[in-house]
């Protein structure tokens, strides 16, 4: 019986629309952003011990510590600035928009690759805007939650992400890059061979981005095994986004 | 069972496996782990309830995957092997190993199915990720099991059916 109702229950949440129960994942992620965030960190840094000779004073510690973080904050605002600075007077980028957003654990290693970003301006986000990080497209917004200033992001490598895109060195062709979820993705029945390292931009797409904007590097060439005149390309993406700490969301034509 | 100290368990390790390890591309699956543990140390229905329990926590940090399909294939695995352990005692490490291998084989591969009826597309890797996912849980798994049991106030004895 109990497990009946078990049952009942998990058939109940497979079949409910995922836009209603993905509030629950998001929510899980808001609640325990902090232990997350603390995880995260823990894996990125490196195990160093220090030994603290001349420790100073608690008060002394204390305004220390407040001065640091101080300078930390305005470092921070600095580099956000020069970041901002750099794209809005970029000339492709003339009268686009863009809200910077903090990553919270990347999932890019598994079957799916996907982002949740924070984002304090969530005004005119909407799905499918290019999500820029370290200068290069990294995804697009697949869900935004306004209530609690959160996205999410289906990297170019989650095996639902579909892009168009050109490749250097074959002029005029067009392609589709399919995510194939291993944090690469698969550009399949290329007419010419290309070499390993040429870049891979993703098209212009009206409304959502102006400008062609490089997405990943080719990190392999082979022949289609269907149609051997053909080649398979598989594309890595063009920075690392499992140590991306910010992002830029591509807001074409905002709202005044 | 203590289901206090449970809900603490299962809250720390889904922080866990979603925070800390999350940035890993190859990395046991803790959640896995835990499922087997209940089902061969709690009675049938602590399993049961265990099971879809974890199941659900599974879901919870499964984005962008739908809720459900992991509730479904912990809550069925893990109440199979509740079953099959009344049958056959799985208390050796070895045993635990295979165990825990077998269950996230198959749980791997019905969350999937489960995702692709509701339309989620099946990334290429799949049968590689399952797998060294499993592997890894099976290595780490058994030596899991006793601070597990230490802190779940469960009485593990390894040699004795």
């Amino acid at each position: 019986m109990l497990f009946t109702w078990f049952m009942l229950t998990g058939l109940i949440f497979l079949f409910t629309p995922q836009t209603l129960t993905s509030k629950f994942q998001l929510a899980f992620v808001h609640v325990f952003r902090w232990p997350l965030s603390i995880g995260a960190d823990l894996a990125l840094t490196a195990q160093t011990r220090q030994t603290l000779t001349d420790a100073p004073g608690r008060s002394e510690t204390q305004y220390l510590n407040y001065i640091a973080s101080l300078e930390e904050t305005l470092d921070q605002q600095r580099r956000k600035f020069a970041k901002l600075y750099k794209l809005y007077n970029t000339y492709v980028w003339e009268g686009t928009d863009f809200a910077l957003a903090d990553v919270i654990p990347a999932t890019v290693g598994g079957a799916r690759n996907e982002l949740t970003i924070s984002c304090r301006k969530t005004n005119g986000l909407v799905k499918d805007h290019f999500v820029l990080g370290d200068e290069c497209i990294i995804g697009t917004i697949s869900d935004v939650f306004p209530q609690i200033s959160k996205a999410r992001v289906a990297l170019v490598t989650d095996p639902a992400s579909k892009i168009r895109v050109k490749i250097a060195g074959l002029a005029g062709l067009k392609y589709i890059m399919k995510g194939s979820g291993n944090n690469s993705a698969k550009v399949e029945m290329v007419k010419n061979e290309v070499k390993v390292g040429q870049n891979v931009f993703a098209l212009k797409k009206p409304g959502f981005l102006d400008a062609p904007m490089i997405v990943g590097k080719v990190s392999e060439c082979k022949r289609n095994q269907k149609y051997p005149a053909l080649w398979d390309l598989t594309v890595v993406p063009a920075c690392d986004v499992g140590q991306l700490e910010d992002v830029a969301v591509i807001i074409m034509n905002p709202q005044k | 069972m203590r289901w206090l100290r449970f809900a603490v368990l299962i809250l720390a390790v889904t922080v866990l496996q979603k925070g800390l390890l999350a940035r890993w591309s190859s990395k046991p699956d803790l959640l896995i782990i835990l499922l087997v543990f209940f089902s061969i140390y709690c009675n049938t229905s602590e399993a049961i309830i265990s099971s879809f329990t974890i199941g659900f926590a599974a879901d919870l940090v499964g984005s962008p995957m739908p809720m459900g399909p992991q509730m479904i294939s912990f809550g069925l695995f893990g109440t199979l092997l509740a079953y099959l352990n009344r049958v056959i005692a799985i208390k050796r490490m070895p045993f635990q190993a295979l165990a825990i291998f077998v269950t996230s084989v198959l749980t791997g591969f019905l969350t999937h199915l489960l995702a692709y009826i509701t339309g989620e597309p099946i990334p290429s890797n799949i049968y590689i990720v399952v797998l060294v996912t499993s592997v890894y849980s099976s290595i780490v798994g058994p030596f899991l099991f006793l601070p597990i049991a230490w802190w779940m106030r469960i009485k593990v004895n390894r040699y004795r059916r």
